[in-house]
């Protein structure tokens, strides 16, 4: 056990690092010996995500090293992945996230997408320059617990607005959580248009949707 | 910038405006007109750059900015295949008509071109995800990238300075201490900034950086900028950003969301205060919406007037 440790850390270290080629190594080591591959991933692949996370929190990194530990951990999950023993499909909660319309730039949206990925959460990316209308179909036909809306402009902030409004036209408001995030977003503007949060970054949105789904977890 | 209103009254609109070098003009003018503010401004996007380089773009409607919906590039080692701007030909060309007819036009008013910045232009060309992640792989290749971007920024900022424009701002909101930190901005979005400024000096009369975003971990970054004046958000202190800047002025940082809908004396209160803690140049913090109202505006004009410049706490020189 002090082998599978030692993998783990490995695991971690090449995500957290950007190392790809180390991620690889470890992960093909902890298949070799034998490491369950479900473990080698949430012990190993997502604890180095994680503090991935932490270090951009705490501004030791930006954006381009978060995608760079991002890829290594997709790299990592390419091999381990098929191993993995499938327990009964576990119900996740479903996430529908995208950029507003009228606004193309993504980054911070993708970011929120890898993080809850990494939670755990089940993702459904309607991508960027979504419609309104877009957003309330996907939340209707996939039963969404959460819906993500990103926006880096300023000029295009209102199209959340417009989300809510139609969210609650179609009776389903107060059936999903709405959180906002991206550059011109502030706690204030989310308090303004009735969203259930403002995150500031990628690790922050993770924190507030597992504080958001908390109540229907013990409802479930 | 431009608003609905202001679209309305002068019977020029977007997505016209963004094609037709009259409409430009007119609509740049009547903006002028109606708010009071002191400078004509143009293009109203920023994604002429990226279409002559080969990006694909919806120009939008009358209440949403153009944007870009296809990048020319897919693999950045393929950045030779661009295509460079060419700023007689497309909407390069056609904003180089409308400064000349906003410069023919003896406006006492000084015409002050938006430049897209070397970070936000390469976003535009290549989905960023992987640019940004080719700052850690490659970083050779995006230096190669961002030459070749800040070349043809440099040929296109000429054109439009040369058709009679006296003020350049180049904004650059991808291209953020948020998005890149220091290091990273320091090394791939601070070189390519001076490298436009300083090659067209002695061509503008002023110049100005448009950084988004809070500016905090990029103050000393900010501070080494070639020009004298820095265009804030407005989550980024005036009062904080002013005691790291030498020899720098700063504009702005009126929120954009206020300017959309708070009421105008609010927004009259916020300017004063803004330069009451030392904005040399009152503006909006970032791009508007363009369903402000035109009082909101008018009453951001009003502040400037309405100050006792006497009373000013501080110096404004940063």
């Amino acid at each position: 056990m002090a082998d599978q440790q030692i993998i783990l850390d490995r695991l971690a270290e090449g995500v957290r690092e950007m190392d790809e080629d180390l991620t690889i190594e470890a992960s093909r080591e902890a298949l070799d010996k034998n490491v369950d591959a479900l473990t080698a991933i949430n012990h190993g692949l997502v604890v180095g995500m994680n503090q991935a996370g932490l270090l951009y929190e705490q501004e030791e990194y930006f954006v381009p090293e978060l995608l760079l530990c991002s890829d290594a951990m997709y790299a990592g999950l390419d091999i381990l992945s098929p191993h993995i023993q499938r327990a009964d499909a576990e119900d996740k909660f479903k996430v529908v996230i995208g950029v507003v319309e009228g606004d193309t730039h993504d980054i911070g949206k993708n970011l929120v997408k890898l993080m809850l990925e990494v939670a755990d959460f089940e993702i459904f990316d309607l991508g960027r320059d979504v419609p309104p209308a877009d957003f309330v179909g996907k939340v209707k036909e996939v039963g969404a617990d959460i819906v993500c809306l990103s926006t880096l402009m300023s000029t295009t902030m209102d199209r959340m607005v417009d989300v809510i409004e139609l969210l609650k036209k179609e009776g389903l408001r107060e059936k999903v959580l709405v959180m906002v995030g991206g550059g011109p977003i502030s706690q204030a503007f989310a308090d303004r248009i009735g969203a259930d949060a403002y995150s500031e970054n990628a690790v922050a949105a993770v924190t507030d949707a597992k504080r958001l789904i908390a109540p229907k977890k013990v409802a479930v | 910038m431009a608003t609905t209103e202001v679209m309305l009254r002068v019977g020029s609109h977007w997505p016209e405006a963004h094609k037709k070098p009259r409409d430009m003009a007119r609509l740049a003018l009547g903006v002028c007109h109606f708010t009071g503010i002191e400078n004509l401004g143009v293009p109203f996007c920023m994604t002429i750059e990226a279409e002559a380089m080969g990006a694909k773009v919806n120009l939008g409607s009358m209440t949403n900015e153009p944007r870009v919906t296809e990048y020319p590039l897919v693999k950045l080692e393929d950045w030779k295949l661009l295509t460079g701007i060419n700023p007689g030909k497309g909407r390069a060309g056609i904003v180089g008509e409308a400064i000349s007819y906003l410069a023919e036009g003896n406006s006492e008013l000084p015409v002050i071109v938006n430049l897209t910045g070397p970070i936000s232009l390469a976003g535009s060309l290549i989905e960023p995800m992987v640019f940004f992640k080719a700052m850690g792989k490659h970083p050779e290749l995006v230096h190669e990238f961002l030459c070749f971007i800040t070349d043809n920024l440099i040929v296109f900022g000429r054109s439009m300075l040369q058709a009679g424009a006296q003020i350049i701002n180049i904004a650059d909101p991808s291209g953020t201490g948020e998005i890149l930190g220091p290091r990273r901005f320091a090394e791939f979005a601070l070189p390519y900034i001076n490298r436009i400024l300083n090659e067209l000096q002695g061509e503008y009369q002023a110049s100005m950086v448009h950084i988004c975003g809070r500016l905090q971990s990029i103050f000393t970054e900010v501070d080494q900028l070639a020009t004298n004046a820095i265009s804030i958000d407005s989550n980024t202190s005036i009062s904080k950003l002013r005691s790291a800047l030498h020899e720098k002025v700063m504009v702005g940082n009126i929120s954009t969301y206020l300017l959309q809908n708070g009421q105008p004396d609010r927004v009259k209160e916020v300017g004063l205060n803004c330069l009451q803690k030392g904005v040399a140049v009152l503006s909006p913090a970032c791009g508007i919406s363009p369903a402000t109202p035109l009082v909101n505006l008018q009453a951001m004009v009003s502040a400037v007037h309405d100050f006792d410049y006497r009373n000013r706490e501080v110096s404004i020189l940063g």
